[in-house]
């Protein structure tokens, strides 16, 4: 189906409650005295927007505003990832301490305006939606960043974020308009007849799309577009970090998906992809030495760090590069199992976070000393939590990490790239060691005189008790969620 | 005219790029992006001469977010400023890479 | 051989396009940069009339001359006594940056010269106002609401950022 744009609206309102709660709180925040309750509405426009989102799940794949952005399975998967990500982030927010000497009122405006953004990522079938989509992300990333006041280290990151993040877009946007040139076209579907006709410049379109793959990896943070990633994990509020370490992949997985698969690429037999824009050359291997160059800079970085977000970030890096073997082998398993990788990431990842605030707001330190014995300090629940969140990035069983990496890993070998399957078992040794440290930290070091008790903030004890829960469930019974990703590969196909 | 447009637009781009990648300065580099988005805008009004005005709607948006980033650049680099009237300016580097 | 007086004055404009460009990227004076900027703008809107883009040349002269500008301008001018901030990352070396440069762009050059590109053949002028305002408002009406999000997020950013006094 294919809407106008009034008869899109009917099937547009996650966006139009999201957009109307951004709305509400703009208005808001110039009337209302006490911003915590911004906290508390910007929570409920996402949990609505949540439940729309989950009641148009299964709807016909359909095009909306002329063409602009598609709703199918896909995109409301992302959405709903997106969601998810945005609510833990507020409720983080609500218990930080770092949050609290922000402007609170529009830290939620902008913070919920990033999530939106997130939405067009997901869904946009015309590469100028992608584009603007990606650009509203990224501009409410340079603001959140920047925003901690008197924090000349929280300034200088949203510097360069902005510079690196100006020059990957303006190169996708240079690889866009070529595609433009060669298709006639900026929709995806006319994009993919022209390249399924062939007989494209190689040279050109490869050039087109490895630009267009810096925008998106950027976004995505794998290497060698990764270079901001470390700098603003740790000069960004924390929150907002845990939020940006998910979502972002997360919608930089959404938008590369979409384009390299049901806009260049034809689906062939039995969920094989076809990517026959450019039959010269070998595009699997580009991605293949993308991603284990990505795993093996961020694990390698990882190993030195002594700053606990900035490790995070390294091996969040390592974690896109597991993330992109999904895309290697060209057919639907291994998409499958990047939606389950990016739904585990999510719950883990936001976690580890989680303890980095809890600990922060307590010692006002991110470094691994204010970690030392934090078990035998007050605070053994934060502690063992993030034992249960470590052993899952590492992905150890029996924790969700542990099949999420197990059905990428499957995939690779099912696709005989054993090369990249070795790759992957080494780093997952090597990250062993750096997450391990952490947790060697904190219950076999002895406290040192001067560490005093850690008060763990209470209001983020249950969110935090919910994501552990879920990160040993979905390890042991992951079943409804490998069925949720499998119907979320739903394609509306040109 | 379109070959000559486009190799025009490509210069444009190289050096953008170029800048970017040997300057250190945050406003040239900043510069320099700029550059690159006219290059970008150039190539697609070079090809929205021959397959149609699409082109051209896609160059008013490129041109609207390097408006709002040139915005949010400017306010960054206040905020930076704001920091040096107190701090000395020497150690500027306290995020390495 | 006769060259028609309109392909000379689209190379030259090139030219002043392609050379100012070097002088923003190259220049030791930043001062210098911003203002060269300006004749990359204008060659730039000369050259969308070259190609029959009318509205656009206009809006380009109108934001980033009138507007992208000067807001740059403005950050020259007030972080003059900080123009060096250098920020710290790995920089190419100039002649390895030259040659890849060279290199890549012969690379593009050779892509462009290469391709038929949407195998369309070049269309008689037309203005183009309309026929943009039409997209925005048919089309293109979701894009063009969601730039207004841009424009309003940046706006609420900005702001918020260079706001001098914290909250109490």
């Amino acid at each position: 189906m294919d809407l106008g744009n009034v008869a899109s609206l009917s099937l547009f309102y996650p966006e139009i409650v999201l957009a109307g709660t951004i709305l509400v709180l703009t208005i808001l925040d110039l009337v209302v005295a006490n911003k915590r309750a911004m906290a508390y509405l910007g929570l409920a426009g996402c949990l609505v927007a949540l439940g729309a989102t989950v009641d148009l799940y299964g709807t016909e794949p359909t095009l909306l505003f002329h063409r602009m952005v598609a709703l199918d399975n896909f995109s409301l998967f992302f959405k709903v990832v997106t969601l998810a990500a945005l609510v833990g982030a507020i409720w983080m927010s609500i218990g930080s301490g770092e949050v609290r000497q922000v402007h609170l009122g529009e830290y939620y405006i902008v913070l919920l305006t990033c999530g939106f953004g997130m939405f067009f990522m997901a869904s946009a079938n015309n590469l100028l939606m992608a584009y603007l989509g990606l650009e509203l992300v990224s501009l409410t990333s340079y603001i959140l960043t920047g925003m901690l006041p008197h924090n000349r280290r929280s300034a200088e990151a949203a510097l360069k974020y902005l510079i690196y993040g100006g020059v990957a877009s303006g190169t996708m946007i240079y690889g866009m308009s070529w595609v433009f040139g060669m298709a006639g076209s900026l929709d995806y579907a006319t994009i993919n007849a022209a390249m399924a006709e062939g007989g494209g410049n190689q040279i050109a379109l490869f050039m087109a799309f490895v630009f267009i793959l810096a925008g998106f990896g950027y976004k995505m943070a794998f290497a060698p577009f990764h270079m901001w990633s470390p700098d603003v994990y740790q000069g960004a509020p924390t929150p907002f970090t845990g939020f940006l370490s998910v979502a972002s992949n997360a919608a930089g997985v959404a938008i590369l998906i979409r384009f390299f698969y049901p806009a260049v690429s034809t689906l062939g037999q039995e969920g094989a992809w076809a990517f026959q824009a450019l039959p010269a050359l070998q595009w699997t291997d580009l991605l293949v030495a993308l991603s284990i160059i990505t795993m093996t800079w961020g694990n390698l970085s990882a190993l030195n760090q002594r700053n606990v977000k900035r490790l995070l970030a390294y091996s969040g890096i390592a974690h896109a590069g597991y993330i992109m073997m999904g895309l290697v082998v060209l057919n639907n398993d291994g998409l499958n199992a990047m939606l389950f990788y990016v739904v585990v990431y999510l719950i883990m990842n936001l976690g580890a976070f989680l303890v980095v605030m809890i600990v922060a707001n307590a010692t006002g330190r991110e470094d691994m000393d204010a970690y030392r014995g934090l078990a035998w300090r007050g605070a053994a629940f934060p502690a063992v939590c993030m034992m249960v969140f470590l052993a899952s990035l590492t992905g150890l069983p029996p924790m969700a990490g542990f099949i999420g990496k197990l059905l990428l890993v499957a995939a690779i070998i099912e696709g005989q790239f054993y090369v990249l399957a070795v790759v992957a078992m080494i780093n997952t040794v090597v990250s062993l060691y750096y997450y391990w440290r952490i947790v060697k930290t904190m219950f076999l070091d002895e406290p040192a005189p001067e560490d005093g008790p850690v008060a763990a903030t209470a209001s983020a004890m249950p969110l935090l008790g919910a994501l552990m829960v879920l990160t040993i469930v979905l390890g042991v019974y992951w079943a409804p969620l490998l069925d949720y990703t499998t119907g979320s590969l739903g394609f509306f196909m040109p | 005219m379109l070959t000559e447009a486009l190799t025009t637009s490509a210069l444009l781009f190289v050096i953008g790029t170029f800048g970017v990648l040997v300057r250190r300065n945050a406003i040239i580099m900043f510069l320099c992006i700029e550059l690159q988005l006219n290059a970008v805008n150039l190539a697609l009004v070079a090809f929205s001469r021959y397959v149609g005005v699409e082109g051209q709607v896609f160059v008013f948006f490129v041109m609207t977010v390097a408006a709002a980033e040139a915005a949010v650049g400017l306010a960054i680099i206040i905020s930076i400023f704001r920091h040096y009237r107190t701090v000395n300016v020497d150690n500027f580097n306290l995020l390495k890479w | 051989m006769e060259i028609p007086i309109h392909v000379l004055v689209f190379y030259l404009v090139a030219l002043v396009v392609v050379g100012s460009a070097c002088i923003v990227a190259f220049s030791r004076n930043i001062v210098h940069s911003a203002f060269s900027l300006l004749g990359t703008f204008g060659g730039v809107a000369a050259l969308y009339v070259f190609l029959g883009a009318d509205f656009v040349a206009a809006v380009q002269v109108l934001i980033y001359v009138g507007g992208i500008l000067v807001l740059i301008l403005f950050a020259v001018m007030l972080t003059h006594r900080i123009s060096d901030i250098d920020i710290t990352n790995r920089t190419v070396g100039r002649i390895p940056g030259l040659v890849a440069g060279a290199v890549f762009l012969g690379i593009l050059v050779y892509a462009i010269a290469g391709t038929d590109w949407a195998k369309a053949r070049e269309v008689a002028f037309e203005p183009t106002t309309a026929a943009i305002g039409n997209l925005f408002l048919g089309e293109y009406l979701l894009p063009f609401q969601i730039a207004a999000v841009v424009l309003l997020v940046a706006l609420i950013g900005a702001i918020t950022l260079s706001r001098k006094e914290i909250k109490e």
